[in-house]
């Protein structure tokens, strides 16, 4: 493998019927790299994280995860959805253990790694709790510990922080860095908000919409682990600034 | 004790003021008790009549419950293949209905003849009323499962068969329970019903729908009454039984069953 990227999409096209929502998108990601997708709603943002979990083919082009398509490696790579989808009929323990249980782990082995899990994301103490027993930043973090269960090589999240406060979720970034750092997988993160893509990612693709195209790509050069204070760095500020001048400069025209 | 006050008082009111309604009926008009038997003499009747009310009542409710399970069971199955597949809700739905709108009375001939007047006939009927509410809203239940749920289930690389599982099955399961508290509201008197079209006394008294056509015939109008109540105590432990199923199933999780916090 060497040099050769592990995440490799090309020319890749995707249309709803006639409508084009993606159009030749090109990009290589490393082993590591943590990518935030940002752009206006319509950009086929989701579109494209769902290509590369293997749920929605494209309709043009290749995707290729260490050169094989996405299907293939399915195994490694996990989803972290807009809502929290824990099924509200099973306790915490029992809907971060389900990925496994689907891959028909031994139930020791699974209850061991379940525990793991919610002592990486402190839901120790929620373990048997429902759902809807817990708040917002607590379901997210569930659902984290569900998607890290299986050890992913690839982690695609869908704007998972997008429904909670601001201070949830700040504080869920710096946790998702952390976590990365003792378990490490290659990211893709759709987000509407500049500060997460930057203080996440240490690349931001932006994408123009309808047809989706890639408008800007945006290099992040500070060192993980970031901790809270990089928010006040002046060079963090930089380039908030910077982005959202890029993301300003593809929003659609006004009406 | 607040709460059982405020849980009690109402209904006892209002079930005052229809008794002191029915007396002031009889008091006032010249509705005899053939006509209009009173409460207590509705009990009176009931109490002369307990043994072979009794018997009816046992049978009806081994009809009732007979042609529940049926309607539970065949329901859920038919319901899960109907899920499976657009092509079988297209060609299967029409005729689930139209044995719905089919009027019980025009079948019954058909039973009797097939099946002899007696249990099988009025179970039959039974199943027959109670399948339909199962069959709409289990199916409804099985395919209105939440989206983001099955892309889950996809990208966990879950097999059709667990999906059915551990996703569409839960998801149903409310549906389900919703559904079974209707068809346990119909039973009784599905099998009521039955027992009047189909009913026999050939082995033993029949059932309340058949001691309905003789207390008629014996011009035994507070003995009719005192079968309908029975009928209606059956009713409430039927749908009461059920209604404790639905709180134990879904009592943990499930919004219909949680109080508000």
């Amino acid at each position: 493998m060497g040099t050769a990227s592990f995440v490799r999409l090309r020319n890749v096209s995707k249309s709803f019927g006639a409508v084009p929502a993606l159009e030749a998108i090109d990009l290589e990601v490393q082993r590591g790299d943590f990518v935030s997708l940002i752009g206006p709603s319509g950009c086929g943002k989701s579109t494209l994280l769902r290509m590369i979990a293997g749920i929605a083919p494209p309709s043009a082009g290749a995707i290729q995860v260490e050169g094989q398509p996405p299907e293939a490696v399915r195994r490694d790579m996990f989803f972290v959805f807009q809502d929290a989808t824990l099924l509200p009929w099973r306790r915490v323990a029992s809907n971060v253990g389900l990925p496994l249980e689907l891959r028909r782990e031994a139930p020791e082995r699974r209850r061991e790694r379940v525990r793991e899990m919610l002592d990486l994301v402190d839901l120790l103490p929620a373990a048997d709790k429902y759902p809807w027993q817990l708040s917002g930043g607590m379901r997210m973090r569930a659902s984290l510990a569900r998607a890290l269960s299986i050890a992913p090589r690839i982690l695609l999240m869908d704007e998972p922080f997008g429904s909670l406060d601001e201070m949830s979720r700040d504080r869920l970034n710096e946790d998702l860095l952390a976590l990365r750092e003792r378990a490490p997988f290659t990211a893709f993160f759709v987000t509407h908000s500049v500060a997460e893509a930057v203080f996440l990612s240490n690349r931001i693709v932006v994408l123009s919409p309808s047809p989706g195209r890639i408008a800007a790509r945006i290099e992040v050069p500070f060192p993980y682990p970031r901790r809270g204070e990089l928010r006040e760095d002046p060079q963090f500020l930089g380039l908030l600034a910077q982005t959202t001048a890029a993301l300003r400069s593809v929003r659609p025209a006004p009406r | 004790m607040n709460r059982l006050r405020q849980n009690t008082l109402p209904p006892l009111v209002a079930g005052g003021c229809a008794l002191l309604i029915w007396y002031g009926i009889r008091w006032t008009t010249h509705l005899g008790p053939f006509l209009l038997p009173l409460p207590h003499e509705i009990l009176e009747a009931a109490w002369r009549e307990r043994h072979t009310l009794a018997e009816a009542t046992a049978f009806t409710f081994a009809a009732a419950f007979l042609g529940f399970v049926a309607a539970a069971g065949i329901g859920f199955l038919l319901s899960l293949f109907l899920s499976w597949s657009v092509a079988f809700r297209r060609a299967l739905m029409p005729f689930v209905l139209a044995l719905q709108m089919t009027p019980v009375i025009i079948l019954t001939p058909f039973l009797v003849l097939w099946m002899r007047q007696g249990l099988a006939p009025v179970v039959t009927i039974t199943f027959i009323i109670c399948f339909f509410p199962v069959v709409a809203n289990t199916t409804f239940g099985f395919t209105a499962v939440d989206r983001n749920l099955v892309d889950l289930f996809q990208v966990c690389g879950a097999s059709r068969f667990d999906e059915l599982l551990r996703l569409r099955v839960p998801s149903a399961l409310p549906h389900y329970l919703t559904a079974l508290r209707i068809a346990a509201s119909l039973a009784p008197i599905g099998a009521v019903t039955g027992d009047f079209l189909a009913g026999s006394a050939e082995n033993s008294i029949g059932g309340l729908g058949f001691m309905t056509i003789t207390y008629f015939a014996e011009a035994k109008t507070a003995e009719l009454l005192a079968a309908g109540l029975t009928a209606c105590l059956m009713g409430f432990i039927f749908v009461g039984g059920v209604h404790l199923l639905h709180w134990w199933a879904l009592h943990a999780w499930h919004d219909s069953a949680r109080r508000a916090e």
